[in-house]
């Protein structure tokens, strides 16, 4: 038995999300179908909520709403001498989880890998750069990921700020490497962050 | 270390199987095409090497199928027990668990279990292309240092990530090209150094066993040498690389580096590729299994599972006796389509008959 054009459409567009292989989609598309409408619903109306009014902070590339900047962009208590590089927004949730950084972030919207098709153009580090001078940043913390592309994006980041008066630093090592900044636990992160050291551009 | 037990399911020709292994020799017996081969190869991967026969993974599970599973028990010779749990995806990732913790690369099994592989195929070694060469440095450098695997598999992708890059710029250095070469170089200059330093000292540190292997093996005292072929000089390789930049961006490719070197063999002076019969190339060709098995057992103190594919019957009877007084201690798993080996005494045979492919399952 095959499954009519309507629920193969649903297992169909649940399989293109990240994480999701054929047999996934097919039992959360049974399982969408199985609960009552409302819950379904409030799925429904949560993702088309979040499409329209999730935006992309203009100064930092994280996560924001309306266009505007994003909360903690717009917190003027925060350090604006300091800036954490990261490779996506999740790793700002990390960050802040350890409530150690008191600066502002900048979002490069992934990381450097050719094979993946993110070149040079793809990430923010001309913005990046940009708001050095505007901004008047002192020091720049590179979180990348610990894994050979984050660590290629640091050097990446490191070149562009070589010219830039300002001090580079990486977040220190102890993180497991080839891992995920996402993942690692508050305390090791919260080391991290506090045992960085000053980099060159490689 | 010993393989206690495989259990195979889906995996090549086995719809369903189970094997228990003593500590001592087994022969695995049967005519052609009776799995013998495929029964090793499912050994071999619970040590984390992939496929014996350098195949891509879907080609080991059994057809009509969609996935394979190979379970096994190995004892440690620390006294350490290890459950070894692989499922092999036709498509998408594979699933390998170490005592029921999910590890993220297959490679971390060696950890667990580390084996020598001797197979007809050996000859390659002395008389193939350098990447046959390459690879068993690298694979007796994983053996005896099983985290140094990090270091290939980063050069591995740093390499793929550069040659990428160089296609990308379709024959021009522009600002984007040069800095992401930049970048690229740096890492790849590391990573480099480190492995053909890596590389070089194992090699010295194995000189010495080849020589004593490939004597006992043919029966004769010979001088082995072993000379690391570099695909550049002395300079650091971020020199090098960027001495190639312009090259290498007009062809496409990284023309330098550790993925270009190769290791000549001469015996009694005499390139072992080009000079050599075909004797003294088998004779060597084992002596380079025996000499990094006995590399891993001096560095690491463990004794390897030696996996002896079909070896003996490609060797005239001399050679053969000699191996089979060579072969160190330590649990040995041996195929043959005739009989066991003259001179080895099987604790063990394991006879492999009934249909040559097992039938479909209803
Ligand atoms: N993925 C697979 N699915 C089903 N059969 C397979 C698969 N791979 C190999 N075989 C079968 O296994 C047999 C070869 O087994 P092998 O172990 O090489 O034999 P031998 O005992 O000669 O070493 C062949 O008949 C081949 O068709
Ligand atoms: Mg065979
Ligand atoms: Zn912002």
């Amino acid at each position: 038995m095959s499954y009519s054009v309507t629920v193969q459409t649903l297992i169909d567009q649940l399989g293109r999300l990240p994480g999701i292989g054929p047999k996934s989609a097919q039992r959360v598309a049974l399982h969408l179908l199985k609960v009552p409408a409302d819950d379904a619903n409030r799925l429904a109306r949560a993702i088309t909520e979040a499409k329209e009014k999730v935006s992309v902070c203009p100064r930092c590339f994280n996560l924001s709403e309306d266009g505007a900047e994003c909360a903690v962009c717009s917190d003027p208590r925060r350090d604006g001498t300091l800036i954490c590089v990261v490779e996506e927004p999740s790793d700002i949730v990390a960050v802040e989880r350890t409530q150690e950084f008191r600066g502002r972030y900048h979002v490069l919207q992934g990381a450097f890998s050719p094979i993946d098709g993110v070149g040079v153009d793809r990430l923010r580090v001309v913005e990046l750069c940009d708001r050095i001078v505007a901004e008047g940043v002192e020091e720049v913390i590179i979180a990348t990921n610990p894994n050979l592309e984050g660590e290629a994006t640091a050097t990446l980041v490191a070149r562009y700020l070589a010219p830039h008066d300002v001090r580079i630093t990486r977040i220190a090592s102890g993180l497991p490497v080839g891992g995920d900044l996402e993942y690692a636990d508050e305390l090791t992160l919260g080391r991290a962050l506090e045992g960085r050291r000053a980099v060159d551009a490689g | 270390m010993n393989v206690e037990s495989v259990s195979l399911a889906d995996f090549r020709s086995y719809p369903e199987a189970r094997f228990t292994f003593t500590p001592g020799l087994t022969a695995v017996l049967g005519s052609n095409g009776r799995g013998k081969t495929n029964l090793l190869e499912a050994v071999g991967f619970m040590a984390g090497i992939g496929s014996l026969r350098g195949v891509p993974d879907e080609a080991l599970v059994r057809s009509g199928t969609d996935a394979a599973v190979v379970r096994g028990e190995i004892a440690a010779d620390d006294g350490r027990q290890f459950l070894v749990e692989i499922e092999i995806a036709r498509t998408g990732r594979n699933r390998v668990l170490l005592n029921r913790q999910r590890v993220s690369r297959l490679r971390e099994l060696a950890g667990a279990l580390t084996v020598t592989v001797f197979s007809p195929d050996d000859l390659q070694l002395v008389k193939g292309s350098p990447a046959h060469r390459r690879r068993w440095l690298d694979e007796a450098l994983v053996a005896c240092h099983p985290a140094r695997e990090s270091v290939r598999a980063d050069l591995d992708r740093i390499l793929r990530q550069r040659n990428t890059a160089l296609r990308q710029a379709r024959g021009r250095i522009s600002p984007d090209i040069a800095v992401t070469l930049d970048v690229w170089d740096a890492k790849l200059a590391a990573a480099g150094d480190q492995l053909r330093c890596l590389r070089r000292e194992l090699l010295s540190g194995l000189v010495p066993r080849l020589a004593a292997a490939y004597a006992v093996v043919a029966g004769a005292a010979t001088e082995i040498s072993a000379d690391y072929a570099s695909s550049w000089g002395p300079e650091p390789l971020a020199e090098a690389l960027a001495a190639a930049r312009s090259d290498d961006v007009r062809r496409g490719v990284t023309t330098v580096g550790p993925h270009r070197d190769d290791v000549s063999f001469e015996i009694d002076g005499l390139a072992a590729r080009t000079h050599a019969s075909q004797g003294e190339q088998r004779s060597l060709a084992l002596a380079l299994r025996l000499a990094a098995d006995g590399e891993v057992r001096a560095r690491r103190s463990v004794k390897p599972v030696l996996l002896l594919d079909d070896v003996f019957s490609e060797l005239d009877p001399g050679r053969a006796g000699a191996l089979a007084l060579a072969l160190p201690d330590g649990q040995k798993i041996l195929t043959s389509a005739t009989g066991v080996p003259p001179g080895c005494s099987a604790d063990q045979v394991l006879l492999l008959d009934g249909p040559a492919r097992s039938p479909e399952r209803p």
